[in-house]
């Protein structure tokens, strides 16, 4: 293990460090670094790939001719290979208070850590600057926003993720704002969170609570980033478990809706309805606006899920989700 | 308002338990911490409202139930002045309650005895705590409960005892419970604590009036009327009395009927009252009479009726015609039996018929029978010897059917075939009068009627003043045994202490012959003795009835003693007129064998006797009863209220002691009863409101 990933290892848990030590973080499209990465660059540099050939023009440097090519052309052509850059990560992570939902290992917020520690590590290990915003308390925590490679920023990762606990609203609106400015070109933005009540406001659901979320993440799609929802989902809150006669009484985790009791069969039905529409209704609004939706279920194997968050980056997965 | 058990309010905190039980039983929601609120329908309303409109009531339901509850076992009670007077302190009590006739009276619709039970319910509610109280009452089987520190025990007792025919005819006057009521104090006795007799009933002689001021043992005696002093008792006419007697001047086969009518309770200025009165024979109404009856005055009324019927004896009643009004029904019929023929048959034998009348038996006898037999209830014939025999040898015993008493006076000794019709007829009932005198040979009578002789005869000897003997050798006639049945109603001197016989008829003694000895002579030998043989009797004078040994008919003690014999051989308790019993009173009949007495109720009680007879006791129902034995004629009697609990004027009631003695306290009103049919109340309310509840969930 990395000495890198040490303050991470609380976050992230063995199987997935195990996993980890073998794989590269990449992504399907070229990306634009300020500096040589891994990835592939969306212009020819210095690399090992060959690219392409291009006629010789007055002030290349003339190690890069291609010799066999000029024979077999009579004519001067350089020899251009594939850039690899850098790729900036940035996270932005949803601490409200839903996310503190779920016991041991299917707790959300644990669940969203390891994901997002083990994505951070595996960037951190190949070079690519990372960033993270946290939304906790209707406050936004910009600390560690300007992406960097630097050892610390782990640790500074580890102290933010595995900080206060979940609670509260997460100011997506503001959170967005403070960390749209200071990325850098083409980076990945992944927002992480449930996405079950984005707007904070305690309203009823109208079906149209979403719209300013993501159209502010469609903004920053527009600039040619990349966003990525990971929306991660307790079983409970997909399934809705409770079925019998029992009165439930229902506390929200925001503490900003009013309680609510109610027999649970009676519950249920209107609760998988609105759900399911409002997933659909997200889904549908991510695809519009060129936004990958990736939704993970706590009570899956983590590695697995990480793998399938892997394989959205590198595009070999279809779009979809888990759940 | 006071609460005789103050200390069970500690009760009420119970009151917490269905609070603790209501929240308990609420169905406590599941609390969940949920991040999707957003989807969540909104809050189903039914669930709170219900909870709160339909529970609350339950709640407060079930509060009051048990508040009342506790209250109620606090026993509030107010002091209530005069009224009830008891004893402040513990002590031992009885309950004496007059269950006689006379607690039927209907006081505003409701028997006296009913009130008695409510004074008796006050009285066991208000007891000091640690009181043992009993309760006997004046009914031959009403209950009794042994002195008991559970007043429910007794209460419960007078309400089944309520819930049979009590009051009915045939108890007791209180004055007679009293020393029961006594005992069973003496026997429980705890400690030195005071023992108190509680006597409930009517102001009456046979009830309160009656009552001492302490009964045996020192037992306080508190007098506590059924109903207050001050509330008047309603009036009410009563018949008194029925009697009857043949109107052989009207018809050999009349009946003159008197019953005396009276009205009590009346005010002394009331106005007069009309009411019927019918004679009915049978279920017959066959005359009738108005009777204006003024307060407090008996007023007699006089039926005459012939009997038509071919029955020798008939049941009768005379009885108001209009009762249904009338506050105590139970003395509004009184029942007699009419007979055409009602006299005692006796037949004198003249063994030694004389035409000086001072030698002849029969004169004597005949002269007796007369004076005494005022109501004809005797009717002597002479027969001589020879046609005695003649009718038994032509019919045997039933030639002496017609016959209710043989008088043998002087007689030779009978023929054995003769002997042995008498003997026979006296087994079944006849009674026989046997007189000595010269024609009597001890030897014959002794072979003849030895089975019916009360003691076998020896033989005649010369007593007084014969030659050669002293006139401390006269004799004469001791004392006579008053417990006789044939003295029976005298006291004193009978009359015959200065008889001087001449000679006497000695007899042997013999102990196992139950000879019942009536008179003696100063010697000691028996002059008049008798005994009883099977059903019938037999009576045996040791000296001539007339002149010729003694005196005895000189004596003015002669006819009393001869109607009593008469009276005692005839067993005049079995005619018409003098069968009659007051209820509850026992009824004796030989016999030989089992005897079934028919009671007015239409049931057959069937008794074998014991020692010759037997005694029939359930003569609790005022009514006609009739008598069948086996060999015997059918006897009947009736059963009568005692005349004594138709007076239902109240009586001023002796001071009692504990009037005079600290301690004694007005008594608690108790104030739970209401508190009770509140809880009812409630109970029902409460199962309404469950089963809504739960048709509604």
């Amino acid at each position: 293990m990395s000495e890198r990933a040490l303050p991470l290892a609380s976050l992230v848990p063995p199987q997935l460090r195990e996993l980890l030590r073998a794989r590269a973080l990449v992504l399907h499209r070229p990306v634009f670094g300020r500096r040589l990465g891994r990835h592939r660059s969306a212009r020819a540099g210095v690399g090992l790939d060959f690219r392409d050939h291009r006629p010789y023009v007055p002030g290349d440097d003339p190690r890069r001719l291609d010799w066999r090519a000029v024979a077999r052309r009579e004519r001067l052509v350089l020899r251009q290979t594939e850039a690899e850059d850098e790729l900036s990560i940035l996270f932005a992570v949803d601490a409200g208070g839903s996310m503190a939902y779920g016991e041991g290992d299917t707790n959300k917020a644990r669940y969203a850590r390891a994901l997002v520690g083990g994505l951070a590590w595996l960037a951190s290990r190949q070079g690519d600057p990372v960033g993270l915003v946290r939304g906790h308390e209707g406050e936004v925590d910009d600390t560690w926003v300007r992406p960097s490679a630097s050892p610390e920023r782990l640790a500074g990762f580890a102290t933010v993720l595995s900080g206060n606990e979940p609670s509260g609203t997460c100011p997506w609106l503001p959170l967005l704002e403070a960390m749209t400015p200071r990325l850098p070109r083409r980076s990945v933005v992944l927002a992480v969170g449930d996405f079950l009540d984005p707007s904070g406001d305690g309203q009823p659901d109208d079906g149209d609570d979403d719209r300013a979320l993501i159209g502010a993440l469609a903004s920053i799609r527009a600039r040619g980033h990349d966003v990525v929802l990971l929306q991660v989902l307790h079983a409970d809150e997909l399934e809705f478990p409770w079925a019998d006669r029992s009165t439930l009484r229902f506390s929200d985790l925001f503490g900003i809706r009013k309680v609510k009791d109610g027999a649970a069969a009676a519950m249920r039905e209107g609760y998988l309805a609105a759900l399911r529409a409002h997933q659909a209704r997200l889904s549908e609004r991510c695809d519009r606006e060129g936004l990958i939706l990736h939704t993970v279920r706590t009570d899956e194997d983590l590695v697995e899920s990480f793998l399938g968050l892997m394989a959205r980056f590198d595009g070999s997965a279809p779009q979809g989700d888990a759940a | 308002m006071s609460f005789l058990a103050p200390a069970l309010l500690v009760g009420l905190l119970g009151l917490g338990a269905p609070v603790i039980a209501h929240l308990l039983g609420r169905e406590r929601p599941r609390e969940i911490r949920f991040g999707a609120m957003r989807f969540l329908p909104s809050a189903d309303p039914s669930v709170t409202r219900r909870r709160s409109l339909r529970d609350l009531p339950l709640l407060i339901v079930r509060l009051l139930l048990l508040a009342l509850l506790v209250l109620a076992l606090a026993r509030p009670a107010t002091e209530h002045e005069g009224g009830l007077t008891m004893v402040a302190e513990p002590h031992d009590a009885v309950l004496l309650v007059d269950g006689s006739r006379s607690m039927g009276l209907r006081v505003d619709g409701t028997p006296m005895l009913e009130h008695a039970i409510e004074q008796a319910q006050t009285l066991l509610d208000s007891l000091p705590a640690g009181s043992r109280v009993g309760l006997v009452t004046t009914d031959p089987d009403g209950p009794r409960v042994d002195p008991t520190a559970d007043p429910s025990q007794v209460a419960e007792a007078l309400r089944r005892w309520l819930e049979r025919d009590a009051p009915r005819a045939g108890a007791w006057p209180l004055a007679l419970g009293l020393p029961a009521a006594a005992r069973m104090l003496r026997e429980n006795a705890t400690g030195d604590r005071k023992r108190v007799v509680y006597a409930i009933g009517d102001r009456t002689e046979g009830g309160l009036a009656g009552l001492p001021s302490t009964a045996e043992g020192g037992a306080w005696v508190l007098p506590i009327p059924a109903v207050a002093d001050e509330k008047p008792l309603p009036e009410h006419v009563a018949i008194v009395d029925v009697t009857w007697e043949p109107a052989p001047d009207l018809d050999p086969r009349a009946a003159r009927v008197d019953a005396i009518v009276r009205r009590f309770g009346a005010p002394d200025d009331a106005k007069s009252r009309s009411v019927t009165v019918g004679l009915f024979i049978g279920d017959d109404e066959v005359a009738r009479a108005a009777v204006t009856l003024p307060p407090d005055v008996s007023v007699p009324v006089q039926f005459t009726h012939t009997l038509l019927d071919d029955a020798d004896i008939l049941p009768a009643s005379v009885a108001l015609l209009d009762p249904t009004d009338d506050p105590l029904p139970s003395d509004d019929r009184r029942h007699l039996w009419l007979t055409a023929e009602d006299a005692t048959e006796v037949a004198v034998v003249n063994g030694d018929p004389s035409e000086l009348r001072a030698h002849d038996e029969v004169f004597f006898l005949a002269t007796a029978v007369a004076a005494h037999n005022e109501d004809r209830s005797l009717r002597v014939r002479s027969v001589a010897p020879d046609q005695l025999s003649e009718r038994v040898r032509k019919r045997g015993a039933a030639g002496l059917a017609d016959i209710d008493v043989l008088v043998l006076a002087n007689v030779r000794a009978p023929d054995p075939d003769v002997a042995a019709a008498i003997v026979e007829r006296v087994r079944g009932g006849m009674g026989v009068f046997i007189t000595v005198g010269d024609r009597v040979d001890a030897a014959a009578y002794n072979r003849a009627l030895a089975p019916i002789l009360p003691l076998i005869m020896r033989g005649p000897v010369q007593v007084g003043t014969a030659p050669g003997r002293t006139e401390a050798r006269v004799e004469g006639i001791a004392p006579a045994d008053l417990g006789h049945p044939i003295f029976a109603g005298l006291d004193g001197d009978v009359g015959l202490s200065g008889t001087t016989p001449r000679r006497v008829m000695l007899l042997e003694p013999d102990p196992g012959r139950a000879a019942d000895i009536a008179l003696s002579f100063t010697s000691g030998a028996p002059a008049l003795l008798s005994t009883t043989v099977d059903a019938g009797r037999v009576a045996l004078l040791t000296t001539s009835i007339d002149r010729d040994w003694a005196d005895l008919p000189l004596r003015p003690g002669f006819v009393a003693m001869v109607s009593g014999v008469f009276d005692y051989l005839g067993d005049t308790q079995t005619g018409g007129t003098g069968a009659r019993l007051v209820a509850g009173e026992a009824r004796r009949e030989r016999a030989r064998g089992p005897v079934v007495f028919a009671t007015p109720a239409g049931t057959e009680v069937s008794l074998a006797p014991t020692d010759g007879a037997v005694t029939f006791e359930d003569t609790f129902t005022p009514g006609h009863y009739t008598v069948r034995s086996e060999g015997a004629q059918q006897a009947v009697f009736s059963v009568e209220v005692d005349p004594a609990e138709s007076h239902t004027d109240a009586l001023e009631i002796a001071e009692s002691p504990a009037e005079s003695v600290d301690g004694r306290v007005a008594v608690n009103v108790p104030q739970w009863r209401w508190l009770v049919w509140l809880a009812l109340g409630l109970l029902g309310l409460e199962a309404v409101l469950r089963w809504r509840a739960r048709s509604e969930s």
